[in-house]
């Protein structure tokens, strides 16, 4: 019995008076998407005034020419004709797509092979855990300078450790041919305990009845894995593989590490395109331009999530 | 909106954009007028509040003597004048090449005062908002200035901003290293040829010979022009062709190319970058840097035990000696609070023939800093003091003699020269081609450029 019928059934009893209940002029239904809407307004505001109408400002100013000193010319669609005349732009592209094409498999390798490795119960196995975690909650600029100093040439660690087994004297952050994969490396090293908790919430959640059943129908960890693990971790893989694509693409690891460890180079090898978009930003003061690649990427980040939201139905997924 | 010249063009002021943006957001019931002076904090600003002046110096910086020098100058005219200055210190990997000063400007909230090197001066001069500083001085003052030096801050015979110092390149060797080696002071080199061979003999499996600058930026670009102009090339010839595809431009691409393929010189630099001597020469990460003036009194300051012998930049075969003379120069924004009152600041403090004026510059360039004048009148007192022994007498007899100012060029051109560089030092590129793809650029860019001359 709730407080309110309690004191309602006193009342009756002591035959006082029965206040006539408060009639809400809405209904139960219409309250409670009003609260829900209460409840989402801070978010939506944050978001239209920190990420809406920065994005309407930045559309915008891909069709003019900006100064950057206050100076606005309308230049219609100037500045997406000179972007695919330019090679450094289309160069920057090149660059993203490699570091794409190996990032988003690599995080998503490393993210679930570890989450299968702690998950299984083992000593200290917290310990394991918080250490993968842990340079996620650890500054970019410091990860950065950390492995900027670790790679350096001739003396840094990894050379001084590579000379002992003949693999020293590299220049991992200075040979054009080394810098992106060195920066990758640092990435997915970054990144890959982030991947590892979701993974491991996604393992949590099978439940482990199916597994028994499958050791009891003969079926070794191999088999398990590729027809109970795989299959149940659609949900997760498809959140990972976006967000991962998203990260790859304009996440902040991208600009932050560029920027501290190679400033884009050797000779534009790291040239990302969003530092290449922050350069004629703020180097060149070509924020129009600057603007319209912005534009350019989110459009081609947009067709990239559109395509894996069609091949998963919307992110729906069925078990058959 | 407003058509400019009978062209397609309009002109849209950045108020009227951001308060259309916000309009925007006003429609959708976000916001109402009252939220724009929220987005132009400017605009309610006191029209008397301190000057902001940023730098990389003060208060706080790096070198104890040079955040002096600044706080004491600015605390000095304070003292004086109503109008007063703030110090606002920006650090400098923020400042040189950084984000602080263009995101400013673009907001319209650039600082009253700044200091700029050449290599950015034409992007703020064709930006509209250095301030014409010749009202403020006497003749005899702006006579005072090596001519040189002021040319690069000069636009149709006005003053747009004072240097303060002037920064010669050289090389620093390790003396301890040098020795090891087994060479002496008649192995100093003289021709890039012979620099490349010390360099070999300096280097080990823990030290490189030589250090260049790698980190694409104005800074690669400022230390790789001596050795252009030293085969006799130019960023820009009189004919309005660029000098990048010359012999001269070519060979300098591919001395530094030489350097790096022959193990001699890294491919990646410690500390700030190629202008940081302590991290990169006292630690013995390299034997000799290609390095500034102001490592005299960085080493002093970090590594004061540290023993270093110091050379000009040897030259090519048939070439001739120059090297580049950079520095900073305190400049005053047309579009901030007072221009007038910034610009009576930077006269004062850098360009009167006061005694105070022509000691204060003697005290940056031989005790705040280690730097060569850029007036005949402090240099004159500085040679009775700091200039008359030690490294800066070496610099001042035999380094700077020669030396050409640093070019002002724009954005785009430094561009194009720097790509060339990082492609041919760093990525194996014919240094031919890769001065040829400079070359063109700058062509294309130069045939339509109407902004102040590139020097």
């Amino acid at each position: 019995m709730s407080v309110a019928s309690a004191e309602k059934s006193a009342d009756v009893r002591a035959g006082r008076p029965i206040a006539p209940a408060r009639r809400s002029r809405l209904s139960q239904t219409k309250r409670e998407w009003v609260a829900a809407y209460l409840f989402l307004l801070p978010d939506v505001l944050g978001l239209l005034l920190f990420v809406g109408i920065p994005m309407v400002l930045s559309l915008s100013l891909g069709f003019f020419d900006v100064s950057g000193f206050g100076t606005y010319t309308f230049s219609g669609l100037d500045n997406y004709r000179r972007m695919f005349g330019d090679p450094l732009f289309l160069g920057s592209l090149q660059v993203t797509i490699k570091y794409v094409v190996v990032l988003v498999p690599g995080l998503y390798i490393t993210g679930l092979g570890l989450a299968l490795l702690v998950k299984r119960p083992a000593p200290l196995l917290g310990v394991f855990r918080a250490m993968l975690f842990l340079p996620n909650v650890i500054s970019l600029v410091v990860v950065a300078l950390i492995w900027k100093f670790l790679l350096v040439d001739r003396i840094g660690v990894a050379n001084v450790l590579l000379s002992k087994i003949g693999m020293g004297g590299r220049s991992w952050l200075g040979d054009p041919d080394l810098a992106l994969w060195a920066l990758l490396g640092v990435t997915i090293w970054f990144l890959m305990g982030f991947y590892m908790i979701i993974f491991l919430a996604g393992l949590q959640e099978i439940p482990r009845e199916y597994y028994d059943a499958a050791r009891i129908d003969g079926a070794g960890a191999w088999r398990s894995f590729w027809d109970i693990t795989l299959p149940l971790l659609k949900p997760t893989s498809f959140f990972v593989l976006l967000v991962s694509l998203v990260a790859a693409v304009a996440g902040p690891q991208g600009f932050d590490l560029v920027y501290v460890m190679t400033s884009g180079g050797p000779a534009n090898a790291t040239n990302l395109t969003t530092y290449y978009i922050f350069d004629q930003a703020f180097r060149y003061s070509n924020i129009g331009y600057a603007s319209a690649m912005a534009s350019f990427l989110v459009l081609v980040l947009l067709v990239f999530s559109g395509i894996l939201f069609a091949l998963t139905r919307g992110g729906r997924f069925d078990f058959d | 909106m407003t058509l400019q010249g009978g062209t397609r063009t309009f002109g849209v002021s950045r108020r009227s954009l951001i308060k259309a943006g916000a309009g925007a957001a006003g429609g959708l019931g976000l916001f109402g007028p009252s939220a724009l002076p929220l987005i132009s904090p400017r605009s309610a600003m006191a029209q008397d509040a301190p000057l902001t002046f940023w730098q990389f110096y003060a208060p706080g910086g790096q070198v104890a003597s040079q955040t002096t020098w600044f706080e004491e100058t600015v605390a000095s005219w304070n003292e004086q004048n109503d109008q007063q200055v703030e110090l606002v210190y920006v650090p400098n990997s923020d400042y040189m090449d950084g984000t602080k000063l263009p995101t400013a400007f673009a907001a319209g909230e650039g600082p009253d005062l700044f200091i700029i090197s050449p290599g950015d001066f034409l992007r703020y001069y064709n930006g509209g908002v250095l301030q014409d500083l010749t009202p403020f001085m006497e003749q005899e003052a702006i006579d005072d200035f090596f001519p040189d030096v002021l040319a690069n801050r000069m636009v149709d015979g006005k003053v747009y901003g004072l240097p303060m110092e002037v920064e010669p390149m050289a090389f620093y060797y390790g003396l301890r290293a040098w020795e090891e080696a087994g060479l002496t002071d008649g192995d100093i080199p003289q021709t890039w040829e012979q620099l490349l061979e010390v360099g070999q003999q300096l280097t080990n499996d823990q030290r490189f010979g030589i250090l260049f600058d790698t980190n694409p930026g104005y800074y690669q670009n400022f230390t790789w022009y001596p050795f252009m102009w030293q085969g006799g090339a130019e960023i820009q010839n009189d004919d309005a062709t660029s000098g990048m595809r010359d012999p001269g431009a070519v060979a300098a691409l591919k001395f530094w190319q030489d350097a790096v393929n022959m193990g001699v010189a890294p491919r990646t630099v410690l500390g700030g970058g190629g202008w940081d001597v302590a991290p990169n020469l006292s630690t013995g990460y390299c034997a000799i840097q290609n390095v500034g003036i102001w490592a005299i009194s960085a080493l002093a300051e970090n590594a004061p035990d540290f023993e270093y012998g110091i050379f000009k930049l040897p030259i090519p075969e048939g070439g001739e000696y120059t090297t580049d003379l950079g520095g900073w120069a305190f400049v005053a924004n047309s579009q901030g609070k007072n221009p007038e009152a910034a610009a009576q600041f930077i006269v004062w403090a850098l360009g009167t023939m006061s005694e105070d004026s022509i000691q204060r510059g003697v005290a940056w360039c031989t005790e705040a800093k280690s730097d060569m004048a850029p007036r005949q009148s402090v240099q004159e007192v500085a040679e009775q003091g700091g200039f008359a022994e030690g490294p800066l007498a070496q610099f001042a007899q035999e380094i700077l003699p020669g030396g050409r100012a640093e070019p002002r060029v724009t954005p785009e051109v430094y561009n194009s020269i720097s790509v060339a560089i990082q492609a041919a030092m760093l990525n194996g590129t014919d240094p031919e081609q890769a001065a040829e793809q400079a070359a063109t650029e700058i062509e294309a860019f130069l045939a339509t450029y109407d902004g102040a001359p590139i020097l």
